[in-house]
């Protein structure tokens, strides 16, 4: 009996995770193109269904009814196989996920480290999909990708260590249950959310960090040779990407699940007004995404690289000691980590800009007026 | 499932290309692996790709990130517009310039029926004159607002945002176009003596409103770039076009005024009523991408000035010479001439030789895209892709002018 429960909760578990991957990528595809409509002063897309709410899923149709192509000269297992691979790290990164009290598939003991080491296999898949398209854009992107994403793994893995020396477990359900009361991480390391958010946005592959598929220089980068539904995973996990990534922000950094009301409507053991708090927060952390992208424009490959070899990872070390010491010897260490937290924050969001802009300044009164 | 396949023979930009690669290697550059014949991958960048504008194919040849070697092609957009002139008449060969140079097209026209006027002598009306420096000038804003808004997009999604907005107040001169002409791209206003059709009632006041509310929207594009930390560093110190550069290749226009080259035919060596007109050339000193985007914002603020002094100035009278009907069919003596004309993009010049029949017997642009097209090479070599692509597109090149 116990048998066959395990299996239909395994079952149900994974129904919700491809669910979840398929109906935030079709949301947030209407949702971006509707905010860049909006910043770019047009509509958007508008006609199919009300306000053009259906158009995602139009779109996902007419994915599926294209030929399924694949260039001659492919490498024909790898080309089939990774835009297989790219679902999964959607998929399996839910696995940890509280979405609420009581709905989370398994309490993994090392559940912080698995979120860091389920998203590599994105970066596989684009290797994958890049390297046996032969083509000459797809591999570029793939190559880039691959570095960035590699690049931007250790600032993530270097704030998450933060959060679980701060809640002193691994557990993504010890982390949550860290912020009950509104003790929400986030506010005693604002400076650590920064670095995380910074380094998942990187992950995502998406602007200002969209180089791998840069469509100015790359044409599609790694997806150039993808069409129909094999360019629709590239394209259905990138999106649903924006909702798993804020997920994992809400979760270690904003409370997870929890808010005001929540535990008032409990069915079944499970928390129903949790899981509207937690999409609140995932989305407002959605809405951000799409607004820095279509604020920022796209960094160039060395200053990529600059930024997080030469920026983030030395802070993120620095920020390791001084939270260390701070746990370790000042009494009362939540204070002491908030206020080191906000000053740290402020410091890099207020200096950063004015530094950048003067070291500008002054590179381009040394640079030479051209002559003959 | 496919034993038999043939990869096409490579066509003679990607063989020279691969030539160049290998004569390279012979020499000891490059190659910095062991056990790899060359490290070089030739990429064809064009004719259909995202940020080429048109249908520029550059053979491209990178050495991982960074831009080695540079061929560009062209060619595709060939429609024999020269050769069409040697089987039209001067009068109907008009609505074809239109199409030589698509994003400045009446500016095109100007500088054709500037050149036949001069060589059949015919005297233009002072208020066709008047009109055609309104129209020029604001189809220079026009053009500008394209060449900003794409070089924008290609350096990232916050201009797509860009482009939408430049688009939009582009919108709102083609819209005054349309009226004056009837028609938004392919005007076939010019004509020998005068123009088409004189201003319609009103039309001063709506371009009046448009020259209130553009600064304002310059000022937005500003604020949205100039400040910004990335597309500065991204756009200062690349792409330096030097002032040898600009005389070695005759580089013309904003491309050769952010060199510091004070070049602008309006004023040295003026056509129509410029010489009465008060308005400034805009130069730069480094001659990098930004100054080139810079010297673009500010000439079409300048562009503002001058038509607001032509709204002020139109003096009254006919648009066209003589009756309502332009001379159509002009015999000019035979001779050549030639006129060059401040385009948007730099001096367009129309050469025409006639031997005395109806029609020319050649006819030749200077197109100001075809001359910056040559330094791509020089340019774009040894920059990374991304700075490639920021480069070309702060050239701004319209392959309808190149290709004719």
């Amino acid at each position: 009996m116990d048998i066959v429960l395990g299996i239909l909760r395994a079952i149900l578990f994974v129904v919700i995770a491809y669910a979840v991957v398929f109906v935030a990528a079709l949301v947030n595809i209407y949702f971006e193109r509707r905010a860049m409509a909006f910043i770019g002063d047009r509509l958007g897309p508008n006609r199919t269904g009300p306000q053009g709410v259906l158009q995602s899923i139009a779109d996902a149709f007419k994915m599926m009814g294209k030929e399924d192509f694949r260039p001659l000269l492919a490498d024909p297992v790898l080309f089939t196989l990774a835009p297989v691979t790219v679902m999964i790290g959607a998929v399996a990164i839910q696995l940890v996920l509280p979405y609420t009290q009581g709905l989370l598939a398994t309490d993994l003991n090392i559940g912080v480290i698995f979120l860091v080491a389920i998203t590599s296999f994105t970066t596989l898949a684009i290797l994958m999909g890049g390297w046996a398209s032969r083509n000459k854009y797809s591999l570029v992107g793939a190559l880039r990708a691959a570095a960035q994403m590699i690049s931007y793994e250790i600032p993530m893995l270097l704030a998450l260590l933060i959060v679980a020396m701060i809640v002193g477990s691994l557990r993504v359900s010890a982390v949550v249950a860290f912020q009950a009361g509104y003790e929400w991480i986030g506010f005693y390391a604002p400076f650590t959310f920064l670095m995380f958010y910074i380094a998942s946005i990187a992950e995502l592959n998406r602007g200002p960090f969209d180089l791998p598929e840069s469509e100015s220089e790359l044409v599609a980068g790694y997806a150039t040779e993808y069409s129909g539904m094999r360019f629709g995973m590239f394209y259905l996990n990138e999106y649903a990407g924006l909702t798993i990534m804020s997920m994992v922000t809400v979760t270690l950094f904003f409370g997870g699940w929890m808010g005001p009301w929540s535990g008032a409507l409990t069915w079944w053991g499970i928390d129903w007004i949790g899981i509207l708090w937690f999409l609140l927060k995932t989305y407002v952390l959605v809405f951000m995404l799409v607004w820095i992208r279509f604020s920022i424009p796209r960094l160039q490959v060395d200053q990529l690289m600059g930024f997080a070899w030469k920026i983030l990872i030395p802070l993120g070390l620095v920020n390791i000691l001084a939270t260390a010491a701070i746990i370790l010897w000042v009494p009362e260490w939540k204070w002491g980590l908030a206020i080191f937290g906000w000053v740290s924050f402020f410091a890099f969001v207020g200096l950063f800009d004015p530094l950048l802009k003067r070291r500008l300044r002054k590179q381009r009164e040394r640079q030479p007026v051209v002559s003959a | 499932m496919y034993d038999h396949f043939e990869t096409p023979e490579p066509d003679e930009a990607v063989k020279l290309a691969l030539r160049r690669i290998e004569e390279s290697t012979a020499r000891g550059e490059g190659s910095d692996v062991d056990g790899l014949e060359f490290n070089e991958v030739v990429v064809n960048m064009g004719p259909q790709h995202p940020s080429t504008h048109g249908v520029l194919r550059l053979v491209v040849t990178l050495d991982g990130e960074l831009v080695k070697d540079v061929i560009p092609v062209i060619g595709y957009l060939h429609r024999c517009k020269e050769k069409l002139a040697e089987r039209r008449t001067y009068f109907q060969y008009i609505p074809i310039v239109d199409r030589t140079e698509y994003l400045a097209s009446i500016n095109c026209e100007w500088a054709y029926v500037m050149t036949v006027e001069k060589l059949a002598g015919i005297q233009v009306t002072r208020r066709a004159e008047f009109i055609r420096v309104i129209t020029g000038e604001l189809m220079r804003i026009a053009s500008h607002l394209v060449a900003v808004g794409t070089f924008t997009a290609d350096l990232s999604p916050l201009g797509t945002a860009m482009v939408f907005y430049m688009f939009r107040d582009r919108e709102v001169i083609l819209d005054l176009m349309e009226e004056l002409t009837g028609a938004r791209m392919m005007f076939n206003y010019y004509r020998f003596g005068g123009v088409r059709y004189d201003l319609p009632d009103g039309w001063v006041e709506r371009c009046r409103d448009f020259l209130k509310m553009f600064p304002r929207k310059i000022k937005e594009y500003e604020a949205l770039v100039d400040d910004n930390a990335v597309f500065l560093q991204r756009t200062q110190g690349t792409g330096v076009i030097t002032q040898q550069d600009v005389v070695d290749y005759g580089i013309t226009g904003p491309n050769a005024r952010a060199s510091g080259i004070d070049l602008d035919l309006r004023r040295h060596r003026p056509y129509s009523v410029y010489p009465e007109l008060d308005f400034e050339v805009i130069t730069a000193q480094h001659g990098d991408i930004f100054d080139r985007y810079r010297c673009r914002m500010d000439e079409m603020r300048e562009s503002l000035k001058i038509v607001e002094q032509c709204l002020d100035m139109l003096p009254k009278g006919p648009a066209q010479l003589g009756s309502l009907r332009a001379p159509y069919v002009i015999t000019p003596p035979p001779g050549s001439c030639y006129v060059g004309q401040e385009n948007p993009r730099g001096e367009y010049g129309t050469y025409i030789e006639s031997d005395g029949s109806r029609y020319p017997s050649r006819l030749k642009y200077r197109d100001p895209c075809f001359c910056n097209l040559q330094l791509f090479p020089k340019l774009l070599s040894g920059n990374k892709i991304a700075d490639a692509v920021a480069i070309s597109g702060s050239i701004d090149l319209v392959l309808g002018g190149i290709d004719r």
